[in-house]
C-alpha cells in the first residue's frame, strides 16, 4: 500500500527577532534587528498509510502544530520533502485543497453570526457538492455527531462542544480521505471529547479516511491512535504503537492518595510520614493529606491494596504519569526507534 | 463560481440582518461627511458662486459623492488585518477558494446595501428639491458605471493590498487610516479638485486619488465633459488600477511566502 502522507527528513526553521526588555532594547530592535533561529522540527521522517489513525504527542511548542501545518500547505519547510494526498501541500492548489480537511481547535471557520447551516451551504457552494450528497452527508454527520436541533441556533450560541463538532461537519461535508486536526478536543468537558473520539473512530471505520492529530490529552491519543509520533523539541522521538512506548517509557504508575483521618498525626502507631510513605514506593510528593507514590506498573493494583490496609485513605487513583512526565523520559533516555 | 459567489454574498446579508442598528450607524457615517461638506460650502457659496461652483452644483456634486464613495469603498485592510494577526487566515487558505473571493463578495454585499438606500434617498430628496436633480443622460450614466467599477477595483485592490502588508507590520491598518486622511482632500471627499490648489489638485491628478472617486463623481455631475477628458481619465483609472493589481499579486506572492516561512 502506497503511503498517502511522507515526510522525509523535514526541517522547519522559524527566524525570531530578539529583542532586549525596556525602551532602549525597542530601540536598538528597531534600528538593528536581531535574529534567532528557531527549529521548530528538525529532520523528521515518517510514512503514514491510508486508513490509519497517527496521533501527534508533544509538550506545547514541541513542533506538532508546525509538522500538521507543512502537511496541510500552510507553511513550507525550511528542507526536506513533504508530500500528502499525492500533492506537495504548499503548491497542491485547490485539488489538494479539495482532498484535506482542516480543523483547528481554538481557531474556527463557522460564521459566528449565524447557524452553523449557514457555513455548511456555504461550504456545499465552496467545494461544490451536488445537493443530493450534501444532504445525504450532513445527514450522517449530523445523526453520527448527535447534533440535533443544533443547526439551526446562531454559533455564537452554542457550547463550545457544539461548536467543535459543527466544525467538524463543515470540515467534512466534502468528505476529504485526509483528516488534520490541530488540538480537536482542546478546552472541551469530558462528555464532549468522548462524543468526538466516538465520532473520529465511527467515521474513520465508515470511509476509511486517514486521521493525524495533535493532542496533549493523552485519552485522545489512547482511544484514537493506533500509532503515535512523539516529538520533543522538533524532533521525532518515537514512531510506534502507544502501549509499547507507554510500556517501554512509563514503567511506573502514580497513586494518588487523599489521606484521611485527624490531621495527619496519631498516636495509634500508624502516623503517616513521608517515610512511611517510601515503604511503598517512590514518593513524588507529599503534603497531607495528598500524596503521590510512584510504584513500579505491575505492582500498582497490589501496592494499592497495601496502602488501602494501612493508611486511612479518603480516596486512592492510579494514573500514568502525565504525559509530559513520559515525553520528558522519553527525552532524557531517547527512545530507540524501531519498538 | 456565481454559486460560490451567491452563497458568500448570501450569507454576508444574512449577517447584516444580525447587525441592523450597525447597519444604520455606517450609513449614517457614510451620509454625513458629504451633508457636513456640503453645508460648509453653500455658506461659502451663498448667491455667488466659488471656482465656477454655486450652490446647486456643490448639491450635486456632494450627493454624487455620497453615492459614489459608498459604491468604490472597500474596508478590506481592516478585515486582513485581523484574518493575519488572529490566524483566521488559516482556514481560509485550506479551502480550495482563494480569499479574496470572500473579500469581493462582502464588498457586492456592502456596497449593494448601501448604494440602494442612497439611491433611494437621493431620488427622495430630488422629487422636493431641483438643484439635485441629473439630466436624463443614459450615456452619461453608462459611462459612469464604467468609472465607478474601475474604481471601486482599484479601491478593492488599494485595501486588499494594504491588508496584506499585516504579513510585515502591525500597523497595516494605521497605513490604511493615513491614506484614508489624505484621500479625504486629494480624492475630492470634501471640495471638488477643481477648488484645491492647482499644484495639490496636480497631485491627485498625477496619483491614483482622483480615479477613486473625483473623475467618477465629476463624469457623473457632467463636470468632466468632452471624449477627450472621459478617455484620458478612464486611461488614468486603467493604469493605476493596474499598478495595483500588480502591487497585490506581489504583496499576495510574497506575503504567503513569509507567512509559509514564519507561520501566523
Amino acid at each position: 500500500m502506497s503511503s498517502i502522507v511522507t515526510a522525509e527528513q523535514v526541517s522547519k526553521t522559524f527566524q525570531v527577532k530578539v529583542r532586549d526588555p525596556g525602551l532602549r532594547g525597542a530601540l536598538r530592535a528597531l534600528f538593528r534587528p536581531r535574529y534567532r533561529d528557531v527549529h521548530a522540527v528538525r529532520d523528521v521522517t515518517f510514512r503514514i498509510d491510508p486508513g490509519e489513525i497517527v496521533a501527534f504527542l508533544g509538550p506545547n511548542g514541541a513542533g506538532k502544530t508546525t509538522t500538521l501545518k507543512m502537511l496541510a500547505g500552510l507553511l513550507y519547510p525550511t528542507s526536506g520533502r513533504v508530500e500528502a494526498a499525492g500533492f506537495v501541500p504548499w503548491s497542491g492548489g485547490p485539488s489538494f485543497k479539495r482532498r484535506i480537511a482542516l480543523v483547528l481547535g481554538n481557531r474556527q471557520q463557522l460564521v459566528w453570526d449565524l447557524p452553523p447551516e449557514e457555513t455548511f451551504l456555504l461550504n456545499r457552494a465552496i467545494y461544490d457538492i451536488p445537493a443530493g450528497e450534501y444532504r445525504e452527508r450532513l445527514a450522517e454527520l449530523v445523526t453520527l455527531l448527535e447534533l440535533g436541533d443544533v443547526l439551526q441556533k446562531p454559533v455564537r450560541q452554542l457550547s463550545l462542544g457544539e461548536r467543535m463538532k459543527c466544525e467538524l461537519v463543515a470540515s467534512l461535508l466534502h468528505r476529504p480521505p485526509l483528516l488534520f486536526l490541530d488540538e480537536p478536543t482542546l478546552g472541551l468537558d469530558v462528555t464532549a471529547q468522548e462524543a468526538i473520539r466516538r465520532f473520529l473512530i465511527e467515521y474513520r471505520e465508515r470511509h476509511g479516511a486517514t486521521v493525524l492529530l495533535t493532542s496533549h490529552y493523552m485519552q485522545d491519543v489512547t482511544a484514537l491512535a493506533s500509532r503515535v509520533l512523539m516529538i520533543n523539541r522538533g524532533r521525532l522521538l518515537y514512531d510506534g504503537a502507544l502501549e509499547v512506548l507507554v510500556a517501554r517509557i512509563a514503567r511506573t504508575k502514580r497513586i494518588e492518595l487523599v489521606l484521611g483521618g485527624g490531621g495527619g498525626g496519631g498516636d495509634d502507631g500508624n502516623r503517616v510520614t513521608a517515610e512511611a510513605l517510601a515503604t511503598f514506593g517512590e514518593v513524588k510528593s507529599f503534603r497531607f493529606p495528598n500524596a503521590v507514590l510512584e510504584v513500579r506498573r505491575e505492582d500498582a493494583p497490589a501496592t494499592s491494596a497495601r496502602l488501602l490496609a494501612a493508611f486511612p485513605v479518603a480516596d486512592l487513583s492510579i494514573e500514568d504519569p502525565p504525559i509530559e512526565d513520559v515525553i520528558r523520559l522519553a527525552f532524557a533516555r531517547g527512545v530507540e526507534e524501531n519498538a | 463560481m456565481i454559486k460560490r459567489y451567491a452563497a458568500l454574498i448570501r450569507n454576508a446579508w444574512l449577517v447584516d440582518l444580525q447587525y441592523r442598528a450597525s447597519i444604520v450607524l455606517w450609513l449614517l457615517w457614510g451620509v454625513t461627511e458629504p451633508a457636513i461638506a456640503l453645508g460648509i460650502w453653500w455658506a461659502i457659496a451663498g448667491d455667488g458662486s466659488v471656482a465656477g461652483y454655486a450652490r446647486a452644483d456643490f448639491a450635486r456634486y456632494f450627493f454624487a459623492v455620497m453615492l459614489i464613495n459608498q459604491l468604490t469603498i472597500a474596508w478590506d485592510s481592516w478585515y486582513l488585518d485581523r484574518w493575519i494577526r488572529e490566524g483566521e487566515l488559516n482556514y481560509r487558505l485550506a479551502r480550495p477558494l482563494h480569499p479574496a473571493h470572500e473579500a469581493v463578495a462582502e464588498n457586492i454585499a456592502y456596497k449593494a446595501r448601501t448604494a440602494s438606500v442612497i439611491l433611494v434617498v437621493w431620488l427622495v430628496v430630488a422629487v422636493a428639491w431641483p438643484a439635485v436633480r441629473l439630466p436624463f443622460d443614459p450615456g452619461r450614466w453608462a459611462v459612469t458605471a464604467v468609472a465607478v467599477l474601475l474604481a471601486a477595483a482599484m479601491r478593492f485592490f488599494i485595501s486588499f493590498t494594504t491588508g496584506l502588508l499585516a504579513f510585515w507590520t502591525t500597523r497595516a491598518t494605521a497605513i490604511m487610516d493615513l491614506h484614508a486622511g489624505v484621500s479625504l482632500f486629494l480624492a475630492g471627499r470634501i471640495a471638488p479638485l477643481a477648488l484645491l490648489p492647482p499644484a495639490v489638485a496636480g497631485v491627485a491628478g498625477v496619483l491614483w486619488f482622483r480615479s477613486m472617486l473625483a473623475f467618477p463623481v465629476d463624469v457623473l455631475t457632467g463636470a468632466v465633459h468632452g471624449t477627450d477628458a472621459i478617455v484620458r481619465g478612464l486611461a488614468a483609472q486603467l493604469v493605476w488600477l493596474g499598478v495595483w493589481v500588480g502591487a497585490y499579486r506581489l504583496a499576495w506572492i510574497r506575503g504567503l511566502r513569509r507567512y509559509g516561512a514564519v507561520g501566523g
